[in-house]
């Protein structure tokens, strides 16, 4: 067995700075669910194939259970619990709940930010981008469809 | 699945970084977008004492187009080359290529030198420790035996990266340093053709940069690929061709290069014109490694890779067409 120390390191997480001690081999996701209790964060298949541990690094949506922790820091990481304000939900979060695109939810918090990190970089995207950014996500139970939907309408309303 | 133990090493500087590996060696491993790695080890296919990240050796970063060949750093994430305007003008292959690797998330975080650089695959190797536990160690692992071919003496497991055809398409070389020297190698020549040690890159080499030679005159490429799901898997058979007019003649030098066929890209050559696609299709054929050891039976991969080559030289053809 190698031979491991914990570290001391910094993680600005959803624009609040966390220290935390941790063993270099933990991953980004099991900082954020078992250090940081911030749970929104899915681990499914743990092997990056399914996008429900998406989180955002620097704007850009990433896998959590391929990042380590100790990598992450210097850089600005958000969370499904970062896009809401108190109880108000992002327009991303609010369409996907008026076009119920949601239905066991596992995979909607990497889904929506997913979505939103595309509408940020590209404010009307057509619907073939919007599948082949959300082909990184899987969902078991809507059928994509809704998911489309939703994301199709705020490209429409410019949002 | 857990990460096994390590201790994190992230330079800052490429004389640090070649220090670190030179003297480490076969103990450390080294992480550019992890994608490929930490799945490794969660496995516990590898072990390392060491992890080095080479994320912050900005050196290692971007494209840089110059007039006679264009140079990639090994750190390039594979989004960027696929996003990139004048490399999918130039090298449409590469670009497509790294468009096909797996979905934005991925590509997002995954990198040149990574993709080029990953390990041979087979469904009897890529596997937790709780299957290869009941296994007998096969020549992947320091064993024996086979289990994809029975009483083979040697490995069949299959390269798939997906960069590396497009890139021998167009003749690229990649630059591997070590403390106190630099050399530089074709891609072609990266591989060893072994399953058990794919490259020929020595413990204390990190690829740094992958060069291109801008090519002349009329071109086109390609790269065409057959896997399950196109949001993520590697290809289980693929094709990069590269196309290019010499003299308005009508006959056109063909380079085609074939993937995920053996434990390394094979290169085959041929005339790119309509007629002989058929023949250039059944030289794929006899080139490839029909075994049953990845996701679908070896026999339908082999006959996929002369149709993959045959769309991708058509995709060449179609883009000749409309640049001319």
């Amino acid at each position: 067995m190698n031979e491991m120390k914990k570290t001391a390191i910094t993680l600005n997480v959803n624009n609040e700075i966390f220290d935390i001690v941790t063993f270099p081999n933990q991953t980004l996701l099991e900082v954020l669910r078992d250090h940081l209790h911030l749970t929104g964060t899915k681990e499914s298949c743990g092997e990056g194939a399914c996008g429900s541990c998406t989180v955002l690094l620097n704007g850009v949506p990433v896998r959590s259970c391929l990042t380590l922790a100790i990598a992450a820091q210097g850089k600005e990481i958000t969370t499904i619990e970062g896009l809401s304000k108190g109880e108000k939900l992002h327009p991303v979060q609010e369409a996907f709940v008026n076009h119920h695109a949601i239905q066991c939810g596992f995979c909607s918090p990497g889904m929506i930010l997913t979505a939103y990190a595309l509408l940020k970089e590209n404010p009307n995207p057509t619907e073939a981008e919007i599948r082949r950014a959300i082909s990184g996500n899987v969902c078991r139970c809507t059928g994509y469809a809704k998911i489309v939907e939703a994301i199709k309408s705020l490209a429409e309303e410019g949002r | 699945m857990r990460l096994p133990p390590f201790q994190y090493l992230e330079p800052t500087n490429m004389e640090e970084a070649l220090s670190i590996i030179g003297t480490h060696k076969d103990t450390v491993k080294i992480m550019a977008g992890g994608t490929d790695l930490l799945n490794r080890m969660k496995l516990r296919l590898i072990e390392p004492a060491f992890v080095m990240n080479i994320g912050r050796l900005r050196n290692m970063d971007g494209i840089d187009i110059g007039d006679t060949e264009t140079v990639i750093g090994s750190n390039a994430r594979l989004k960027e080359i696929a996003d990139a305007p004048l490399i999918h003008k130039r090298f449409r292959a590469i670009a497509e290529a790294a468009f096909q690797v797996a979905s934005p998330t991925i590509t997002n975080m995954a990198t040149v030198g990574g993709n080029l650089l990953q390990n041979t695959r087979c469904r009897y190797y890529d596997q937790s420790g709780m299957v290869l536990n009941g296994l007998e160690r096969c020549h992947k692992r320091g064993g024996t035996v086979c289990f994809a071919v029975k009483g083979s003496k040697r490995c069949f497991s299959v390269y798939q990266g997906d960069l590396a055809p497009a890139l021998i398409a167009f003749d690229a070389r990649c630059v591997l340093e070590k403390k106190g020297s630099t050399r530089t190698v074709s891609i072609t020549e990266l591989f060893t053709g072994n399953g058990v040690t794919p490259f020929v890159m020595e413990a204390e080499e990190l690829l740094t940069k992958i060069i291109l030679p801008n090519p002349e005159g009329i071109y086109s490429s390609a790269y065409r690929k057959l896997r399950l799901r196109g949001s993520i898997d590697y290809p289980l058979a693929s094709a990069a061709v590269f196309i290019s007019v010499k003299n308005g003649r009508k006959f056109t030098p063909c380079r085609v290069v074939i993937g995920a066929t053996g434990a390394a890209p094979r290169v085959i050559d041929g005339e790119s014109y309509e007629a002989d696609m058929e023949g250039i299709a059944k030289k794929a054929y006899d080139h490839a490694e029909g075994v049953d050891n990845l996701l679908m039976p070896g026999a339908y991969r082999r006959k996929m890779v002369s149709v993959v080559v045959k769309r991708a030289i058509q995709a060449a053809l179609d883009g000749i067409k409309e640049g001319m």
